[in-house]
Protein backbone atom coordinates (compact mmCIF):
# COMPACT_ATOMS: atom_id res chain seq x y z
CA UNK A 1 0.00 0.00 0.00
CA UNK A 2 3.09 2.43 1.00
CA UNK A 3 4.52 1.23 -2.01
CA UNK A 4 1.70 2.35 -4.14
CA UNK A 5 1.24 5.43 -2.44
CA UNK A 6 5.12 6.36 -3.03
CA UNK A 7 4.76 5.30 -6.67
CA UNK A 8 1.38 7.74 -7.02
CA UNK A 9 3.47 10.70 -5.24
CA UNK A 10 6.14 10.12 -7.58
CA UNK A 11 3.71 10.22 -10.55
CA UNK A 12 2.15 13.53 -9.26
CA UNK A 13 5.45 15.26 -8.49
CA UNK A 14 6.92 14.37 -12.28
CA UNK A 15 3.01 15.50 -13.70
CA UNK A 16 3.53 18.33 -12.16
CA UNK A 17 7.14 18.79 -13.75
CA UNK A 18 5.84 18.30 -16.91
CA UNK A 19 3.34 21.03 -16.36
CA UNK A 20 5.66 23.71 -14.79
CA UNK A 21 7.96 23.23 -17.99
CA UNK A 22 5.42 23.56 -20.02
CA UNK A 23 4.21 26.74 -18.45
CA UNK A 24 7.34 28.01 -18.46
CA UNK A 25 8.39 26.89 -21.80
CA UNK A 26 4.69 28.73 -23.14
CA UNK A 27 5.59 32.22 -21.24
CA UNK A 28 8.93 32.24 -23.44
CA UNK A 29 7.34 31.45 -26.79
CA UNK A 30 4.42 34.26 -25.68
CA UNK A 31 7.13 36.93 -25.55
CA UNK A 32 7.92 36.03 -29.11
CA UNK A 33 4.71 36.60 -30.72
CA UNK A 34 5.14 37.08 -33.91
CA UNK A 35 6.92 33.55 -33.87
CA UNK A 36 3.02 32.27 -33.99
CA UNK A 37 2.18 33.51 -36.80
CA UNK A 38 4.91 33.29 -38.77
CA UNK A 39 4.96 28.72 -38.13
CA UNK A 40 0.76 29.38 -39.16
CA UNK A 41 1.75 31.29 -42.38
CA UNK A 42 4.85 30.46 -43.82
CA UNK A 43 5.20 26.88 -44.51
CA UNK A 44 2.30 27.71 -46.92
CA UNK A 45 3.93 29.90 -48.43
CA UNK A 46 6.96 28.07 -48.88
CA UNK A 47 4.80 25.74 -51.42
CA UNK A 48 4.32 28.95 -53.56
CA UNK A 49 7.45 28.59 -55.67
CA UNK A 50 6.89 24.98 -56.15
CA UNK A 51 3.31 25.58 -57.75
CA UNK A 52 4.76 28.26 -59.80
CA UNK A 53 7.74 26.19 -61.15
CA UNK A 54 4.98 23.32 -62.03
CA UNK A 55 3.00 25.93 -63.84
CA UNK A 56 5.44 27.10 -65.65
CA UNK A 57 7.19 24.46 -66.62
CA UNK A 58 3.55 22.33 -67.58
CA UNK A 59 1.40 24.97 -68.28
CA UNK A 60 -1.43 24.46 -65.90
CA UNK A 61 -2.03 22.76 -62.59
CA UNK A 62 -2.09 19.29 -63.39
CA UNK A 63 0.48 16.93 -64.60
CA UNK A 64 0.05 13.49 -66.24
CA UNK A 65 3.67 12.80 -65.89
CA UNK A 66 3.33 13.44 -62.38
CA UNK A 67 -0.16 11.52 -62.54
CA UNK A 68 1.73 8.04 -63.68
CA UNK A 69 3.59 8.29 -60.25
CA UNK A 70 1.51 9.62 -57.58
CA UNK A 71 -1.83 8.93 -58.80
CA UNK A 72 -3.10 11.91 -58.99
CA UNK A 73 -2.51 15.17 -61.75
CA UNK A 74 -2.72 17.26 -58.74
CA UNK A 75 0.24 18.10 -57.66
CA UNK A 76 -0.76 21.69 -56.04
CA UNK A 77 -2.37 19.34 -53.66
CA UNK A 78 0.28 17.05 -53.25
CA UNK A 79 3.31 19.19 -52.39
CA UNK A 80 0.54 21.46 -49.99
CA UNK A 81 -0.05 18.25 -47.92
CA UNK A 82 3.18 17.17 -48.00
CA UNK A 83 4.35 21.26 -46.61
CA UNK A 84 1.79 20.85 -43.71
CA UNK A 85 2.60 17.74 -42.54
CA UNK A 86 6.53 17.80 -42.97
CA UNK A 87 6.34 21.36 -40.80
CA UNK A 88 4.59 19.36 -38.33
CA UNK A 89 6.81 16.57 -37.70
CA UNK A 90 10.03 18.58 -38.34
CA UNK A 91 8.62 20.94 -35.25
CA UNK A 92 9.32 17.77 -32.75
CA UNK A 93 12.95 17.17 -34.51
CA UNK A 94 13.33 21.20 -33.81
CA UNK A 95 11.90 21.57 -30.94
CA UNK A 96 13.87 18.19 -28.62
CA UNK A 97 16.65 18.91 -30.45
CA UNK A 98 17.22 22.08 -29.51
CA UNK A 99 15.50 22.50 -26.51
CA UNK A 100 18.53 21.76 -24.54
CA UNK A 101 21.01 23.85 -26.15
CA UNK A 102 18.07 26.68 -25.67
CA UNK A 103 18.51 25.95 -21.89
CA UNK A 104 22.81 25.76 -22.03
CA UNK A 105 22.34 29.90 -23.96
CA UNK A 106 19.74 30.33 -21.21
CA UNK A 107 22.51 29.56 -18.53
CA UNK A 108 20.02 27.48 -16.95
CA UNK A 109 21.14 23.80 -18.01
CA UNK A 110 23.08 23.00 -15.10
CA UNK A 111 20.33 23.95 -12.88
CA UNK A 112 18.02 22.07 -14.72
CA UNK A 113 20.20 18.67 -15.28
CA UNK A 114 21.25 19.37 -11.09
CA UNK A 115 17.89 19.51 -9.57
CA UNK A 116 17.04 16.50 -7.77
CA UNK A 117 14.57 15.38 -10.57
CA UNK A 118 14.61 13.04 -13.40
CA UNK A 119 15.72 14.86 -17.35
CA UNK A 120 12.71 12.97 -18.91
CA UNK A 121 9.88 15.28 -17.11
CA UNK A 122 11.40 18.13 -18.43
CA UNK A 123 11.62 17.14 -21.71
CA UNK A 124 8.07 15.74 -21.70
CA UNK A 125 7.01 19.18 -20.94
CA UNK A 126 8.94 21.05 -23.63
CA UNK A 127 7.18 18.04 -26.46
CA UNK A 128 3.97 19.20 -25.23
CA UNK A 129 4.71 22.74 -25.97
CA UNK A 130 5.96 21.90 -29.18
CA UNK A 131 3.33 19.47 -30.05
CA UNK A 132 0.55 21.60 -29.03
CA UNK A 133 2.25 24.60 -30.95
CA UNK A 134 2.63 22.38 -34.14
CA UNK A 135 -0.72 21.13 -34.09
CA UNK A 136 -2.23 25.16 -33.93
CA UNK A 137 -0.17 25.87 -36.75
CA UNK A 138 -1.19 22.69 -39.18
CA UNK A 139 -4.96 23.14 -38.15
CA UNK A 140 -4.40 26.71 -39.39
CA UNK A 141 -2.90 25.47 -42.91
CA UNK A 142 -5.45 22.66 -43.57
CA UNK A 143 -8.27 25.11 -42.76
CA UNK A 144 -6.28 27.41 -45.51
CA UNK A 145 -5.44 24.81 -47.64
CA UNK A 146 -9.60 23.28 -47.63
CA UNK A 147 -10.89 26.60 -48.07
CA UNK A 148 -8.82 27.39 -51.17
CA UNK A 149 -8.74 23.91 -53.06
CA UNK A 150 -11.60 22.65 -51.82
CA UNK A 151 -10.14 19.35 -50.67
CA UNK A 152 -12.82 17.43 -48.84
CA UNK A 153 -11.44 17.44 -44.88
CA UNK A 154 -14.79 15.77 -43.75
CA UNK A 155 -14.86 13.89 -40.28
CA UNK A 156 -14.40 10.49 -41.73
CA UNK A 157 -11.10 11.71 -43.63
CA UNK A 158 -9.88 13.70 -40.41
CA UNK A 159 -10.05 10.92 -37.75
CA UNK A 160 -7.53 8.16 -39.99
CA UNK A 161 -5.28 11.20 -40.75
CA UNK A 162 -5.18 12.29 -37.52
CA UNK A 163 -4.75 8.81 -36.29
CA UNK A 164 -1.23 8.30 -38.82
CA UNK A 165 0.17 12.25 -37.38
CA UNK A 166 -0.44 10.57 -34.02
CA UNK A 167 1.99 7.34 -34.99
CA UNK A 168 4.35 9.63 -37.11
CA UNK A 169 4.89 12.46 -33.62
CA UNK A 170 5.34 9.53 -31.37
CA UNK A 171 8.37 7.98 -33.61
CA UNK A 172 10.06 11.85 -34.13
CA UNK A 173 9.57 12.75 -30.25
CA UNK A 174 11.24 9.61 -29.79
CA UNK A 175 13.86 10.37 -32.42
CA UNK A 176 13.24 14.35 -30.68
CA UNK A 177 15.16 12.66 -27.74
CA UNK A 178 17.91 11.29 -28.74
CA UNK A 179 19.14 14.59 -30.56
CA UNK A 180 18.74 16.53 -27.21
CA UNK A 181 21.11 14.09 -25.82
CA UNK A 182 23.74 14.42 -28.67
CA UNK A 183 23.36 18.16 -27.75
CA UNK A 184 24.02 17.37 -24.55
CA UNK A 185 27.23 15.71 -25.74
CA UNK A 186 28.28 18.01 -28.99
CA UNK A 187 26.74 21.07 -27.50
CA UNK A 188 25.80 22.56 -31.04
CA UNK A 189 23.30 20.31 -32.53
CA UNK A 190 22.07 22.68 -34.82
CA UNK A 191 23.78 21.04 -38.00
CA UNK A 192 22.85 17.89 -37.17
CA UNK A 193 18.74 18.72 -36.55
CA UNK A 194 19.18 21.09 -39.77
CA UNK A 195 21.33 18.02 -41.57
CA UNK A 196 18.24 15.60 -40.59
CA UNK A 197 16.01 18.15 -42.06
CA UNK A 198 17.43 17.72 -45.34
CA UNK A 199 17.64 14.55 -45.36
CA UNK A 200 13.97 14.15 -44.85
CA UNK A 201 13.26 16.89 -47.38
CA UNK A 202 14.91 15.05 -50.10
CA UNK A 203 14.73 11.22 -49.42
CA UNK A 204 10.97 11.68 -48.49
CA UNK A 205 8.48 12.73 -50.82
CA UNK A 206 7.53 16.34 -49.32
CA UNK A 207 8.25 18.24 -52.19
CA UNK A 208 8.39 15.46 -55.21
CA UNK A 209 7.38 12.09 -55.60
CA UNK A 210 10.30 9.53 -54.94
CA UNK A 211 9.87 7.76 -57.39
CA UNK A 212 10.87 9.85 -59.80
CA UNK A 213 14.83 8.22 -58.99
CA UNK A 214 15.75 5.20 -58.01
CA UNK A 215 17.80 6.69 -54.96
CA UNK A 216 15.29 8.38 -53.84
CA UNK A 217 13.08 5.64 -53.74
CA UNK A 218 15.11 2.83 -52.29
CA UNK A 219 16.65 5.63 -49.37
CA UNK A 220 13.19 7.10 -48.90
CA UNK A 221 11.63 3.14 -47.75
CA UNK A 222 13.70 3.81 -44.29
CA UNK A 223 11.93 7.02 -43.17
CA UNK A 224 8.79 7.20 -41.10
CA UNK A 225 7.61 10.37 -42.72
CA UNK A 226 7.38 8.47 -46.37
CA UNK A 227 4.82 6.23 -45.33
CA UNK A 228 3.01 8.29 -43.08
CA UNK A 229 2.82 11.04 -46.35
CA UNK A 230 1.96 8.36 -48.36
CA UNK A 231 -0.96 7.21 -46.31
CA UNK A 232 -2.15 10.75 -45.61
CA UNK A 233 -2.12 11.95 -49.51
CA UNK A 234 -4.09 8.04 -50.29
CA UNK A 235 -6.52 9.07 -47.58
CA UNK A 236 -7.07 12.86 -48.87
CA UNK A 237 -6.64 12.75 -52.79
CA UNK A 238 -7.43 9.10 -53.71
CA UNK A 239 -10.00 8.39 -50.99
CA UNK A 240 -8.07 5.35 -49.98
CA UNK A 241 -9.76 3.77 -46.33
CA UNK A 242 -7.40 3.23 -43.74
CA UNK A 243 -7.72 -0.32 -44.12
CA UNK A 244 -6.57 -0.71 -47.30
CA UNK A 245 -3.03 1.32 -45.49
CA UNK A 246 -2.61 -1.28 -43.28
CA UNK A 247 1.13 -1.73 -44.56
CA UNK A 248 1.96 1.65 -43.75
CA UNK A 249 0.20 1.66 -40.41
CA UNK A 250 2.17 -1.31 -39.28
CA UNK A 251 5.10 0.30 -40.31
CA UNK A 252 5.22 3.05 -38.53
CA UNK A 253 4.09 1.34 -35.36
CA UNK A 254 7.33 -0.78 -35.86
CA UNK A 255 9.49 2.61 -36.46
CA UNK A 256 7.59 3.81 -33.31
CA UNK A 257 8.56 1.41 -30.97
CA UNK A 258 12.44 1.21 -32.42
CA UNK A 259 12.70 4.89 -32.25
CA UNK A 260 11.18 5.49 -28.80
CA UNK A 261 12.97 2.50 -27.15
CA UNK A 262 16.16 3.27 -28.78
CA UNK A 263 16.39 7.03 -28.27
CA UNK A 264 15.80 7.02 -24.85
CA UNK A 265 18.15 4.28 -24.00
CA UNK A 266 21.03 6.54 -25.87
CA UNK A 267 19.25 9.34 -23.88
CA UNK A 268 20.26 7.78 -20.76
CA UNK A 269 23.54 7.03 -21.81
CA UNK A 270 24.41 10.30 -22.87
CA UNK A 271 23.17 11.93 -19.48
CA UNK A 272 25.23 9.78 -17.41
CA UNK A 273 28.18 9.85 -19.56
CA UNK A 274 28.21 14.11 -18.86
CA UNK A 275 27.12 13.95 -15.61
CA UNK A 276 30.79 11.85 -15.06
CA UNK A 277 32.49 13.88 -17.42
CA UNK A 278 31.49 17.46 -15.82
CA UNK A 279 31.30 18.95 -19.12
CA UNK A 280 27.33 19.57 -19.22
CA UNK A 281 28.31 23.48 -18.82
CA UNK A 282 30.35 23.91 -21.81
CA UNK A 283 29.95 25.30 -24.73
CA UNK B 1 42.68 57.73 -45.52
CA UNK B 2 44.05 56.55 -42.09
CA UNK B 3 40.64 56.02 -40.60
CA UNK B 4 39.49 54.32 -43.81
CA UNK B 5 42.85 51.62 -43.03
CA UNK B 6 41.51 51.62 -39.83
CA UNK B 7 38.15 50.20 -40.74
CA UNK B 8 39.14 47.89 -43.01
CA UNK B 9 41.18 46.25 -40.66
CA UNK B 10 38.20 46.03 -38.36
CA UNK B 11 36.58 44.63 -41.15
CA UNK B 12 39.12 42.07 -41.73
CA UNK B 13 39.48 40.98 -37.89
CA UNK B 14 35.65 40.28 -37.70
CA UNK B 15 36.08 37.85 -40.83
CA UNK B 16 39.02 36.39 -39.34
CA UNK B 17 36.96 36.06 -36.13
CA UNK B 18 33.76 34.51 -37.62
CA UNK B 19 35.88 32.00 -40.38
CA UNK B 20 38.19 30.95 -36.29
CA UNK B 21 34.06 30.72 -34.63
CA UNK B 22 32.70 28.72 -37.86
CA UNK B 23 35.49 26.33 -38.10
CA UNK B 24 35.59 25.18 -34.68
CA UNK B 25 32.31 23.46 -35.11
CA UNK B 26 33.71 21.48 -37.83
CA UNK B 27 30.48 19.31 -39.04
CA UNK B 28 28.50 22.69 -38.92
CA UNK B 29 30.97 24.10 -41.23
CA UNK B 30 31.11 21.15 -43.72
CA UNK B 31 27.55 20.61 -44.33
CA UNK B 32 26.97 24.61 -44.68
CA UNK B 33 29.05 23.86 -47.99
CA UNK B 34 26.99 20.73 -48.85
CA UNK B 35 23.47 21.85 -47.66
CA UNK B 36 22.68 24.82 -50.53
CA UNK B 37 22.94 21.49 -52.78
CA UNK B 38 21.02 19.51 -51.29
CA UNK B 39 18.71 22.06 -50.81
CA UNK B 40 18.07 22.44 -54.62
CA UNK B 41 17.44 18.92 -55.82
CA UNK B 42 14.34 18.28 -54.25
CA UNK B 43 13.23 21.53 -56.79
CA UNK B 44 15.08 20.02 -59.96
CA UNK B 45 13.22 16.29 -58.85
CA UNK B 46 9.88 17.82 -58.58
CA UNK B 47 10.77 20.17 -62.23
CA UNK B 48 11.30 16.37 -63.66
CA UNK B 49 8.57 14.48 -62.45
CA UNK B 50 6.22 17.30 -63.18
CA UNK B 51 7.26 17.08 -66.82
CA UNK B 52 8.40 13.50 -67.20
CA UNK B 53 11.67 14.72 -68.29
CA UNK B 54 14.72 17.62 -68.34
CA UNK B 55 12.87 19.71 -71.58
CA UNK B 56 9.92 21.60 -71.32
CA UNK B 57 7.82 22.88 -74.12
CA UNK B 58 5.99 25.19 -72.12
CA UNK B 59 8.75 26.67 -70.28
CA UNK B 60 10.58 27.56 -73.79
CA UNK B 61 7.52 29.20 -74.95
CA UNK B 62 7.69 31.31 -71.93
CA UNK B 63 11.72 32.10 -72.04
CA UNK B 64 13.26 30.48 -74.93
CA UNK B 65 14.93 28.27 -73.51
CA UNK B 66 13.86 24.23 -72.48
CA UNK B 67 16.25 22.94 -70.31
CA UNK B 68 14.56 22.81 -66.76
CA UNK B 69 17.78 21.90 -65.13
CA UNK B 70 19.88 24.37 -66.18
CA UNK B 71 17.46 27.51 -65.88
CA UNK B 72 16.45 25.86 -61.94
CA UNK B 73 19.99 25.52 -60.86
CA UNK B 74 21.15 28.38 -61.84
CA UNK B 75 18.05 30.43 -60.34
CA UNK B 76 19.07 29.00 -57.01
CA UNK B 77 22.67 29.37 -57.02
CA UNK B 78 23.13 32.68 -57.40
CA UNK B 79 20.05 32.91 -54.92
CA UNK B 80 22.26 31.83 -52.45
CA UNK B 81 23.93 35.18 -52.33
CA UNK B 82 20.29 36.36 -50.27
CA UNK B 83 21.82 34.34 -47.70
CA UNK B 84 24.65 36.89 -46.86
CA UNK B 85 22.58 39.30 -46.81
CA UNK B 86 19.97 37.86 -44.42
CA UNK B 87 21.75 35.74 -42.49
CA UNK B 88 25.40 36.26 -42.85
CA UNK B 89 24.44 39.81 -41.81
CA UNK B 90 20.80 40.12 -40.64
CA UNK B 91 21.76 37.67 -37.72
CA UNK B 92 25.19 38.24 -36.93
CA UNK B 93 23.82 40.86 -33.58
CA UNK B 94 21.76 38.41 -32.52
CA UNK B 95 24.53 35.80 -32.41
CA UNK B 96 26.69 38.25 -30.89
CA UNK B 97 23.84 38.75 -28.16
CA UNK B 98 23.86 34.89 -28.07
CA UNK B 99 27.74 34.46 -27.38
CA UNK B 100 27.14 37.75 -24.57
CA UNK B 101 29.65 39.97 -26.71
CA UNK B 102 27.44 42.20 -28.54
CA UNK B 103 27.99 44.74 -25.74
CA UNK B 104 31.42 44.10 -26.16
CA UNK B 105 31.17 44.60 -30.18
CA UNK B 106 29.41 48.22 -30.11
CA UNK B 107 31.77 49.69 -27.90
CA UNK B 108 34.62 49.11 -29.92
CA UNK B 109 36.09 52.46 -31.20
CA UNK B 110 34.75 51.99 -34.68
CA UNK B 111 31.18 52.76 -36.03
CA UNK B 112 28.38 49.91 -35.71
CA UNK B 113 27.86 49.49 -39.64
CA UNK B 114 31.97 48.39 -39.95
CA UNK B 115 30.97 45.50 -37.81
CA UNK B 116 28.45 44.41 -40.01
CA UNK B 117 30.26 45.16 -43.01
CA UNK B 118 33.11 42.65 -41.82
CA UNK B 119 30.47 40.46 -41.32
CA UNK B 120 28.97 40.96 -45.29
CA UNK B 121 32.53 40.26 -45.90
CA UNK B 122 32.97 36.94 -43.98
CA UNK B 123 29.51 36.08 -45.64
CA UNK B 124 30.46 36.87 -49.12
CA UNK B 125 33.54 34.96 -49.27
CA UNK B 126 31.91 31.90 -47.35
CA UNK B 127 28.45 32.14 -49.97
CA UNK B 128 31.27 32.41 -52.99
CA UNK B 129 32.99 29.40 -51.60
CA UNK B 130 29.34 27.33 -51.05
CA UNK B 131 28.18 28.81 -54.56
CA UNK B 132 31.86 27.73 -56.43
CA UNK B 133 31.44 23.79 -54.57
CA UNK B 134 27.68 23.78 -55.63
CA UNK B 135 28.35 24.73 -59.36
CA UNK B 136 31.17 22.02 -59.76
CA UNK B 137 28.72 18.88 -58.06
CA UNK B 138 25.84 19.70 -59.74
CA UNK B 139 27.47 20.32 -63.73
CA UNK B 140 29.21 17.09 -62.55
CA UNK B 141 26.06 15.63 -62.22
CA UNK B 142 23.80 17.20 -64.37
CA UNK B 143 26.33 18.62 -67.15
CA UNK B 144 24.49 21.67 -67.18
CA UNK B 145 24.40 23.59 -70.57
CA UNK B 146 25.31 27.27 -69.94
CA UNK B 147 27.51 29.99 -72.09
CA UNK B 148 30.92 29.97 -71.02
CA UNK B 149 31.50 33.66 -72.37
CA UNK B 150 28.57 34.64 -70.42
CA UNK B 151 30.36 33.69 -66.88
CA UNK B 152 32.20 37.36 -66.75
CA UNK B 153 29.38 39.58 -67.16
CA UNK B 154 27.32 37.16 -65.52
CA UNK B 155 29.99 37.87 -62.07
CA UNK B 156 30.25 41.61 -62.76
CA UNK B 157 25.92 41.50 -62.43
CA UNK B 158 26.30 39.63 -59.11
CA UNK B 159 28.75 42.39 -57.84
CA UNK B 160 25.75 44.73 -58.65
CA UNK B 161 23.48 42.46 -56.72
CA UNK B 162 25.35 42.08 -53.78
CA UNK B 163 25.75 45.80 -53.09
CA UNK B 164 22.06 46.13 -52.98
CA UNK B 165 22.08 43.07 -50.91
CA UNK B 166 23.94 44.47 -48.34
CA UNK B 167 21.61 47.14 -47.92
CA UNK B 168 18.57 44.78 -46.93
CA UNK B 169 21.18 43.13 -44.45
CA UNK B 170 21.69 46.37 -42.84
CA UNK B 171 17.70 46.85 -42.80
CA UNK B 172 17.70 43.42 -41.05
CA UNK B 173 19.99 43.99 -38.93
CA UNK B 174 18.84 46.71 -37.68
CA UNK B 175 15.40 44.96 -37.21
CA UNK B 176 16.91 42.35 -35.27
CA UNK B 177 18.21 44.94 -32.81
CA UNK B 178 14.23 45.75 -32.18
CA UNK B 179 12.51 42.63 -32.27
CA UNK B 180 15.38 40.56 -30.76
CA UNK B 181 14.18 37.28 -32.89
CA UNK B 182 16.34 38.41 -35.96
CA UNK B 183 15.69 34.90 -37.49
CA UNK B 184 12.40 35.70 -37.92
CA UNK B 185 12.73 38.81 -39.72
CA UNK B 186 15.63 37.03 -41.75
CA UNK B 187 13.13 33.70 -42.59
CA UNK B 188 9.61 35.94 -43.17
CA UNK B 189 12.04 38.10 -45.36
CA UNK B 190 13.81 35.37 -47.40
CA UNK B 191 10.43 33.44 -47.75
CA UNK B 192 9.16 36.72 -49.49
CA UNK B 193 12.26 37.41 -51.48
CA UNK B 194 12.71 33.78 -52.86
CA UNK B 195 8.88 33.71 -54.09
CA UNK B 196 8.42 36.71 -55.62
CA UNK B 197 12.42 36.34 -57.56
CA UNK B 198 11.95 34.40 -60.30
CA UNK B 199 14.57 31.62 -59.65
CA UNK B 200 12.56 28.52 -60.78
CA UNK B 201 10.40 30.05 -63.47
CA UNK B 202 9.72 33.26 -65.19
CA UNK B 203 8.32 36.18 -63.99
CA UNK B 204 5.70 35.68 -66.31
CA UNK B 205 3.59 32.54 -64.22
CA UNK B 206 3.90 35.19 -61.60
CA UNK B 207 0.52 37.05 -60.47
CA UNK B 208 0.35 40.79 -61.09
CA UNK B 209 1.04 42.10 -57.47
CA UNK B 210 3.60 39.67 -57.33
CA UNK B 211 5.59 40.73 -60.28
CA UNK B 212 4.90 44.04 -59.48
CA UNK B 213 6.61 43.35 -55.88
CA UNK B 214 8.79 41.69 -57.73
CA UNK B 215 10.52 44.15 -59.51
CA UNK B 216 11.49 46.36 -55.95
CA UNK B 217 14.25 43.43 -55.02
CA UNK B 218 17.61 43.08 -56.54
CA UNK B 219 17.69 39.70 -56.82
CA UNK B 220 14.88 39.55 -59.38
CA UNK B 221 16.90 41.90 -61.81
CA UNK B 222 20.51 39.71 -60.92
CA UNK B 223 18.47 36.25 -61.40
CA UNK B 224 17.12 37.24 -65.10
CA UNK B 225 20.50 38.89 -65.64
CA UNK B 226 22.95 36.04 -65.03
CA UNK B 227 20.49 33.56 -66.54
CA UNK B 228 20.36 35.81 -70.10
CA UNK B 229 24.08 35.87 -69.89
CA UNK B 230 24.81 31.92 -68.98
CA UNK B 231 21.65 30.88 -70.97
CA UNK B 232 20.04 33.07 -72.83
CA UNK B 233 16.39 33.57 -71.17
CA UNK B 234 14.26 36.11 -72.78
CA UNK B 235 14.06 38.45 -69.83
CA UNK B 236 11.12 40.62 -71.53
CA UNK B 237 12.84 43.95 -71.39
CA UNK B 238 16.71 44.31 -72.60
CA UNK B 239 19.77 43.60 -70.47
CA UNK B 240 20.33 47.92 -70.38
CA UNK B 241 17.31 48.73 -68.78
CA UNK B 242 18.05 45.60 -66.19
CA UNK B 243 21.30 46.82 -65.14
CA UNK B 244 20.30 50.44 -64.46
CA UNK B 245 17.10 49.18 -62.57
CA UNK B 246 19.49 46.94 -60.74
CA UNK B 247 22.00 50.12 -59.98
CA UNK B 248 18.68 52.35 -58.92
CA UNK B 249 17.82 49.69 -56.57
CA UNK B 250 21.35 49.48 -55.58
CA UNK B 251 21.79 53.10 -54.68
CA UNK B 252 17.91 52.43 -52.96
CA UNK B 253 18.42 49.62 -51.00
CA UNK B 254 21.98 50.56 -49.74
CA UNK B 255 21.28 53.84 -48.50
CA UNK B 256 17.61 52.86 -46.98
CA UNK B 257 19.50 50.20 -44.79
CA UNK B 258 22.15 52.25 -43.82
CA UNK B 259 19.93 54.87 -42.87
CA UNK B 260 17.47 52.15 -40.59
CA UNK B 261 20.93 51.39 -38.99
CA UNK B 262 21.62 54.42 -37.41
CA UNK B 263 18.66 55.36 -36.37
CA UNK B 264 17.66 51.92 -34.62
CA UNK B 265 21.42 51.93 -33.36
CA UNK B 266 20.39 55.50 -31.81
CA UNK B 267 17.07 54.20 -30.56
CA UNK B 268 18.13 50.81 -28.94
CA UNK B 269 20.98 52.74 -27.48
CA UNK B 270 19.03 55.83 -26.07
CA UNK B 271 16.63 53.22 -24.94
CA UNK B 272 18.93 51.30 -23.47
CA UNK B 273 17.64 48.16 -25.09
CA UNK B 274 21.05 46.93 -26.57
CA UNK B 275 21.53 43.91 -24.38
CA UNK B 276 17.66 42.43 -23.71
CA UNK B 277 16.42 39.35 -25.45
Amino acid sequence: MSQAGDLARNMNGELRIVWEEFKKNLKILLCYPVIWGFWAIFPILWVLPLIFQGKALVGGLSSQAFENLTGTDNYLAFVLIGAIVSTYAMSSLWGMGQSLREESYWGTLELILTAPIRPLPILIGKAMLESGFATVGALIQAAIFSFFLGVDLSFGKILPVLFIMILLLLGLYGAGLALAAITLLIKESRGLVNTLNWVFYLFSPIRYPVEVNPITKIVSLAIPLTYALFAIRSILLLNTSIRELWVSVLLLILFDIGLIWGSYYVFLRVERRVRKTGTIGMY
Amino acid sequence: MDRITHYLQAMWAENIKEWKIELSYKFDFARSLVEPFVYVLPYLLFGIAVVGGRSSESLFKLIGTEDVITFVVIGYLFMGFLNTALWGMGFALRKEQFYGTLESVFVAPVPRWVYVGGMALHSTIHQGLIILIQMVLLQCIFHLLIDVSGLLPAMGVVALMLVALYGIGMLVASLALIFKAGWIIAEALHSVISIVTPIAYPLAVLPLFLRKASYFFPTTYGILTIRHFLIGENMGFSVGTSLLRLSLLCVGWAAFGLFIFSVVDRKTRREGTLGHY
